[in-house]
């Protein structure tokens, strides 16, 4: 309860930090939702132009950006500070954490209030908004349950992804360099269903770098396309599963590398 | 003398690049993948239609595999070397940009230069490599190559000053980084990065068409795949010549003034 009182009251104080240059706060709320924009431009660009995409119809392919933006904005606004830990650490911020009496991951999580995570959430709130009126789809308990886990999995799945690269910058502070590219293939690769891929590209953004997890999966769950995801069945279904435990995965590995990692001075 | 400095000065990041072999490993890899990735994009959406906003699959292909391509003309890292302008403004150290016998501008523009022919090695290798795997079509003729050998150098040029301008940013504000990305995401938008211009409704791209962002990759791009006829090629050749000048007269008047803006040791 102690710790929670004190997360709080720096987020606030962060906050506040973000409100001093008031213009680059509101720069900063619009480049979240010009991010996410930008992933909907693509995916209605591509909509528009092919129909029927992987036979799926439009309103079907809409909640897959729908269910990828919302659980990006937020693991944004939650766990988003890992994305781009590689400044911190080669800025040596690792060291100041290591002495003081809190995790350091939880220092890296709130090292800054950010801003953009606000605009981010509320254009993916929006599109969620206009997917869901949009569906054709019963929309029963189960499914409305389903789906809250599918975005929960893929925050999850997708804190994982970018913890384990986090991990990696302890040692290699230029594996940074990575996690913008991951975010740019989330953005372009996880927003439309993946079957209109070749079966060796999808089964590479499945098992290799596991985007399909995500939302399309889920979302090809909760509309009926699950057995033609190539994957099976129900590791399709489990994917809201499979983004805690690639989480606590993730979790285990930043520990072990921060066990084993050594500042500047050695 | 003046030479061995430009030399110097334009080493720097790409011998930087080549002392770390898992940074060049790194943007093999991404490179081939993403390639691969976007190839198979373009195919698996073409598979049940035909031409589509005048583009038609190989050309759409072709079009979307140069763009990540010459993308590589721009992606280096400085941010690593601790080089860019933002990171000199945080921490102060622009001020030796002002205290070497080398102006700043002409410092600026020999890093952009051994950066993009860097970059340029590594587009060219994957040109070759697509063109003889059949990935990209050849241009369809010698006057197609010539043109948008020339369209894409006008580019790259516009791309420069666009970037150039950013970077003077950091002298007016002291946080710009949103600004920053909203900036790159229009360029990366506007230039036809995430897809094709052509795709795009009819008012976004006669809007795009006022900017400067799609003389940097649109234009080459769309000359080189034949959806800009050769007969329009002059006056898209013209159009971005003279963001060329415009840019590079702005952004000299930029440096002027950025130069009273910079204090060493307190005035």
């Amino acid at each position: 309860m102690q710790s929670l009182r004190i997360m709080w009251r720096i987020t606030l104080l962060n906050f506040r930090a973000q409100l001093e240059y008031r213009t680059e706060f509101l720069l900063m709320v619009a480049i979240g939702a010009i991010w996410q924009v930008s992933v909907i431009v693509f995916a209605t660009v591509l909509l528009a132009r092919f129909t029927g995409m992987g036979g799926w119809d439009s309103s079907e392919v809409l909640l897959i950006p729908a269910t990828r933006m919302l659980a990006h904005a937020l693991f944004v606004l939650f766990l988003g500070r890992v994305h781009g830990a590689g400044r911190q650490i080669q800025e040596g911020r690792i060291d100041t954490y290591l002495l003081r009496p809190m995790p350091v991951h939880r220092q890296l999580q709130l090292a800054f209030f950010p801003t953009n995570a606000i605009g981010d959430l509320t254009v993916a709130v929006g599109l969620m908004i206009g997917a869901l009126s949009r569906s054709e789809l019963d929309w029963t308990p189960g499914r409305i349950g389903y789906l809250i886990a599918a975005v929960i999995g893929g925050l999850f799945l997708e804190a994982a992804l970018f913890t384990a690269l986090a991990s990696a910058s302890l040692r290699f502070p230029a594996a940074d360099y990575w996690s913008y590219w991951l975010e740019e293939l989330l953005g372009t690769f996880g927003s439309y269903p993946l079957n209109v891929l070749p079966r060796a590209v999808g089964g590479f953004l499945t098992y290799g770098l596991p985007l399909a997890f995500v939302a399309y999966f889920p979302v090809a769950v909760l509309t009926g396309h699950g057995h033609d995801t190539g994957a099976p069945y129900w590791l399709a279904a489990a994917s809201p599963l499979l983004g805690v435990l690639a989480y606590l995965g993730a979790r285990w590995l930043w520990r072990w590398s921060l066990r084993h990692y050594s500042g500047i001075n050695g | 003398m003046a030479v061995l400095h430009a030399w110097r000065a334009a080493r720097v990041t790409p011998l930087g690049e080549l002392h770390t072999p898992p940074r060049m490993t790194a943007v093999l890899l991404r490179l081939t993948v993403q390639i691969v990735l976007v190839a198979s994009l373009w195919h698996g959406l073409y598979a049940d239609t035909g031409t589509t906003a005048g583009l038609d699959r190989d050309q759409a292909v072709t079009y979307a595999v140069l763009a990540v391509l010459a993308s590589r003309m721009r992606e280096l890292d400085q941010y690593a070397g601790r080089d860019t302008v933002l990171q000199h403004m945080h921490f102060g150290t622009i001020v030796y940009w002002y205290l070497r016998p080398l102006p700043p501008q002409r410092y600026h523009a020999l890093r952009a230069l051994g950066e993009k022919l860097y970059g340029f090695a590594w587009a060219l290798a994957g040109y070759t490599v697509c063109l003889t795997a059949g990935v990209v079509e050849p241009p369809k003729s010698a006057a197609t190559a010539g043109v948008f050998v020339l369209s894409l150098l006008l580019g790259q040029l516009v791309l420069y000053y666009v970037l150039l301008v950013l970077d003077q940013m950091c002298f007016w504000t002291v946080r710009n980084n949103a600004a920053m990305l909203i900036l790159i995401f229009a360029q990366n938008l506007l230039s036809g990065v995430y897809a094709p211009l052509w795709f795009f409704p009819g008012w976004f791209v006669t809007l795009s068409a006022f900017l400067p962002f799609q003389a940097t990759l649109n234009v080459p791009l769309s000359l080189y795949i034949g959806r800009i006829p050769l007969s329009d090629a002059g006056l898209q050749l013209a159009v971005q010549a003279a963001w060329v000048v415009a840019l590079h007269l702005f952004t000299r008047f930029l440096w002027r003034r950025a130069a009273l803006r910079v204090m060493s040791q307190g005035g």
